[in-house]
């Protein structure tokens, strides 16, 4: 494409054509003046017109202008809103496949233009190819204003228009924001921002738009949820029952709090408390009961995930008999200010004289063991049974609700001694179901041959011992004896065995742990370990082996990430329906296999995921290879616990949600007035989705690729013309009787 | 004493911990090879069959006498040091090994046996300012956790009536060295045929008695660190002391 015009001498600037105009101007005016002044001729003014204009001309000296060049089709960037809300739909089609098909009809209604198309969701708005456009990962939220501020900030050229593809529900900017904010992302781009709405009405449904809590969950403190539950899209509400559940390892889901809500003007806001009493990652279902007629089921159930932490570990100790052993380890957990003590120690047997008239001289007090686990048993986080019989102080009626509270989450060590284990009639109680080793029905409950423990290959895995192994290696002072213990469960771990005594085909485990449920548990078949502290073997580590020793087991017993043989998190979040892949980091180590167990929460109950356990992954990680995803396939709608186990290192557990429709699907109304509103105060247009071809596309630029000068007339012609005309009209004027 | 302790091994029975490992131990420490003598080296014995008569603790009934620079005083957080004499300067064994000792949380009874003259008693409180100058004893509060610790009582007794308190070293919240004025190995010591051979001063059977209350009650203070100082027990206790008033 070519283009002519005229130009002027190079080196001419604007300052001497202004200047020049000026002169001649003034030269122009003086003959008019002087003509009508004098009555001088017309063909005297004329003449000294030409002059004038000869004159300038000899100056600027014009010339003839050629341009060829390109016109550059302006650039448009689309933004497609990816959140997993487009989902949603009317049945028919969804938002999601709206979108897509009015980019198609967009890129080819702007044949003029360079159509660059790119997913936002959150952060940065990222390059979408349409033929993959249904696949990879979909964000909840639609926050255009961070990827308007990425795209102004990002190098190269600047779009000539924004054309924003979204039904409105936006994270940000929302319907609260200023004008000056909305005005101030069009600003920032350097162009209006347009808008195509893939919605206008609102489905028939009922939601929970909005589940918050005031502050943080913490243990055995009571939490309020606040819901906000909405109704939309013309379906008849008035009372909508709301139950909240908790989702448990192995058992049915625990009612938490239930209620109604009471719709008023299309929303109404719930209050529902409750108590979490295990710390740790915990999930809880919130279930809204929908009419009859809701079209949008996936968010009628969220499921919340809650770190619950702890203010302080709550820990009962309760002892048999007061020995050295109790001595150490009741020194410890006082000692430290994270774990709150509740003890009880039986410091007199029916046997025991104590040359005393009255009980008031004893400072000794009923062993409170009904009310201990019964009404306060769930507001400890861990029990330690330290050489304690379970028949002689009517602790054996409640192992049932012992052994319930380890599912549920709580923790639980038995400490050995005569009066432990087998001996403390635990054997084939309730409570020995969810210990991580077997006890026998029969033969002695306890050796006192003085053994080493020796430490297993899991043993020297587990982040659990490398205090005491940091300090002591593989050596253990000797213990005067253990309690008898058949075969470890499976799926237990054991960290110490005895070198000579057997249980079935294996080792006779001396330190063993294992997962119950949602809780876990240590058998610790011997009395001893207060030697890690005093012992000719613990000068070597100052007496520090023993806290170091209960630091992790207590530590592992409450989930301590610090003692947990791998982290693990999900890549992204877990939709229904969606890949889902973890992420396992492992501590640096030589080369093992990872096995990795998912289960389903809530098993027993009525839902919709899967019922029975999903088949285990078996991978390898090379000593190179710190962290590995592990791809789980595709999940239902539930909540799950994917237990990995890292070589022979006790297993670490992740609980998560998988939601169908989760936060993104919390409000499922469109909200096509924000979107007019971006476009109004952008200087763009909003239209329908339908209505793509009538956006217009930015003029193009022009781009000029070759440019050729050729003068009028050669410079000294220009001269001589204006010098002939000069002349002329000196002599005009002289006839005409002026000087 | 090896026949009362083969007499009271058979007593024991049924096992208390695995090779009572973890039992009452109260172990006689000396300094300069001077060992207690006499009717008093009786007193450990007495005092376990004392405590596992009238409690549950299991405890060891031919504890073990041990200098004080031997390497053993750490293999167990209890041990008397008894006499009736200035004990002189410890040797560096003996100052490394009792200072080891108490540094890792153990609980040492000085236990003068003349209090009246008093010579044991300063001599070891100077050596132990030498080994532990930041901590000089301190009196012991009477709700201190020691007199409620499985017998209520109300102050320290022995052989001797002695002083109404007790003075102590205490390390964070634990009193580690009690000083004792009293002679409570003197009230404790038996004869072959059972019998007290040191008698009270004044003469009196309830004193002996308070004696053993109180001898128990370290026991228990060794076994179970402050355990009656926990909240859980305070209404009980508060009950308890105004019956006994």
């Amino acid at each position: 494409m070519s283009h002519r015009g005229v130009g002027l001498a190079e080196g001419v600037s604007p300052l001497l054509l202004w200047a020049l105009a000026g002169l001649l101007a003034i030269w122009f005016v003086l003959l008019l003046v002087e003509g009508r002044l004098r009555h001088a001729p017309l063909w005297v003014a004329l003449s000294g017109l030409v002059t004038a204009l000869l004159m300038g001309a000899a100056v600027l000296r014009p010339s003839l202008v050629t341009t060829r060049g390109t016109e550059l089709f302006p650039k448009v960037v689309v933004l497609v809103d990816r959140s997993w809300r487009m989902r949603l739909g009317d049945g028919t089609t969804t938002r999601e496949q709206v979108s897509l098909d009015t980019v198609r009809r967009l890129q080819s209604h702007l044949k003029a233009a360079r159509v660059e198309v790119l997913g936002f969701g959150e952060g940065a708005a990222k390059p979408m190819p349409l033929a993959e456009a249904s696949a990879g990962h979909r964000p909840t939220d639609s926050d255009l204003t961070a990827a308007l501020r990425a795209l102004g900030e990002a190098p190269g050229e600047r779009p000539k228009a924004v054309v924003v593809v979204s039904d409105g529900r936006l994270t940000s900017p929302t319907d609260s924001s200023a004008p000056e904010a909305m005005r101030a992302l069009g600003e920032r781009i350097g162009a209006p921002i347009h808008t195509l709405r893939v919605a206008d009405t609102s489905p028939p449904d009922a939601s929970i738009r909005r589940a918050a809590t005031a502050g943080a969950a913490v243990a055995h403190q009571k939490l309020a949820l606040q819901l906000q539950v909405g109704c939309s899209g013309g379906l008849a509400c008035d009372e909508l029952p709301v139950t909240v559940e908790e989702l448990l390892h192995g058992e049915p889901p625990s009612l938490l709090a239930q209620g109604s809500a009471k719709i008023r003007d299309g929303s109404a806001t719930i209050e529902l408390p409750f108590t979490l009493d295990r710390a740790g990652r915990r999930l809880v279902r919130v279930r809204l009961q929908a009419p009859a007629g809701d079209r949008v089921p996936e968010n009628d159930v969220r499921i919340l995930t809650f770190d619950v932490t702890r203010e302080r570990v709550r820990v009962l100790h309760v002892a048999g008999r007061p020995t050295y052993d109790v001595r150490a380890l009741r020194m410890w957990l006082k000692a430290d200010e994270s774990i709150d003590l509740i003890a009880f120690f039986i410091l007199r047997t029916n046997s025991d004289a104590t040359q005393t008239s009255d009980d008031a001289e004893l400072s000794l007090i009923p062993f409170p063991v009904d009310e201990l686990f019964t009404e306060h048993l769930p507001s400890f986080d861990a029990v330690i049974l330290q050489d304690i019989d379970a028949v002689e102080y009517k602790l054996e009626r409640h192992l049932p609700a012992l052994a319930r509270y380890v599912r549920a989450g709580g923790g639980l060590i038995m400490v050995g001694g005569p009066s432990a284990f087998m001996g403390g009639g635990y054997a084939g109680s309730p409570l020995s179901d969810v210990l991580p080793a077997v006890l026998p029905q029969q033969g002695a409950p306890f050796d006192t041959a003085p053994f080493e423990p020796r430490t297993t290959d899991a043993g020297r895995a587990a982040p659990t011992l490398r205090g005491v192994r940091e300090l002591f290696g593989d050596q253990l002072p000797k213990m005067q004896g253990m309690n008898t213990l058949g075969a470890v469960r499976p799926g237990s771990i054991v960290l110490w065995e005895h070198p000579e005594r057997r249980a079935g085909n294996a080792a006779m485990p001396v330190l063993s742990l294992g997962e119950s449920g949602d809780g876990r548990s240590i058998a610790l078949a011997v009395d001893g370990t207060h030697l890690l502290e005093w012992s000719e073997l613990s000068e070597r580590g100052a007496g520090r082996a023993y806290g170091a020793l209960w630091e992790g087991l207590v530590g592992w017993l409450m989930r301590d990430p610090r003692f947990e043989s791998a982290r693990i998190e999900l890549t992204h979040e877990c939709r229904a329906g969606a890949p889902v892949e973890l992420s396992v980091t492992r501590l640096p180590g030589a080369a093992v296999d990872v096995k990795v167990t998912l289960l389903p929460l809530g098993a027993g109950a009525e839902q919709p995921g899967p019922a029975a356990p999903m088949p285990d992954k078996q991978l390898r990680m090379e000593a190179s290879v710190e962290t590995i995803t592990v791809a789980l396939g595709v999940l239902t709608e539930g909540g799950y616990s994917a237990t990995v186990r890292i070589g022979s290192a006790p297993p670490a557990r992740f609980d998560f949600a998988c939601e169908r429709g989760g936060l993104a699907f919390a409000d499922s109304r469109p909200d096509p007035a924000l979107l007019e509103r971006l476009a109004r105060e952008t200087k763009g247009v909003s239209l329908k989705a339908d209505d793509v071809e009538s956006l217009s596309a930015p003029p193009a630029t022009r781009v000029a690729a070759e440019r050729v000068t050729t003068p009028l007339l050669p410079a000294w012609l220009w001269a001589l013309a204006a010098a002939a005309s000069l002349g002329g009209h000196w002599y005009l004027r002289r006839r005409a009787g002026l000087v | 004493m090896s026949a009362l302790g083969a007499t009271l091994t058979s007593f024991t029975g049924s096992a208390a911990a695995f090779g009572d490992v973890g039992a009452f131990n109260p172990r006689i420490v000396s300094a300069g090879g001077r060992r207690l003598a006499g009717p008093r080296s009786t007193a450990p014995s007495s005092w376990s069959m004392e405590l596992m008569n009238r409690t549950s603790a299991p405890a060891r009934l031919v504890p073990k006498e041990l200098g004080l620079d031997r390497p053993e005083l750490s293999t167990e957080p209890f041990a008397i040091w008894a006499g009736d004499a200035d004990v002189g300067p410890l040797t560096l064994g003996e100052r490394r090994g009792l200072s080891k000792f108490i540094r890792l949380g153990g609980v040492l009874v000085v236990d003068d046996s003349d209090p009246q003259g008093g010579a044991f008693g300063r001599s070891v409180r100077r050596e132990l300012l030498r080994i532990l100058p930041e901590s000089p004893p301190v009196r012991l509060d009477p709700s201190h956790v020691l007199f409620k610790t499985f017998y209520i009582v109300d102050r320290p007794v022995g052989r001797l009536l002695g002083p109404p308190t007790i003075d102590a070293i205490v390390r964070g919240k634990n009193a580690q060295v009690l000083f004792l004025a009293h002679d409570l190995l003197g009230a404790l010591a038996r004869s072959e045929d059972g019998g007290f051979p040191l008698p009270t001063e004044p003469p009196s059977y309830e004193q002996r008695q308070y004696a053993i209350r109180f001898a128990v009650n370290i026991a228990m203070y060794v076994l179970c660190s402050d355990y009656k100082d926990d909240q859980v027990h305070a209404p009980f206790l508060m009950r308890r002391r105004a019956q006994s008033r």
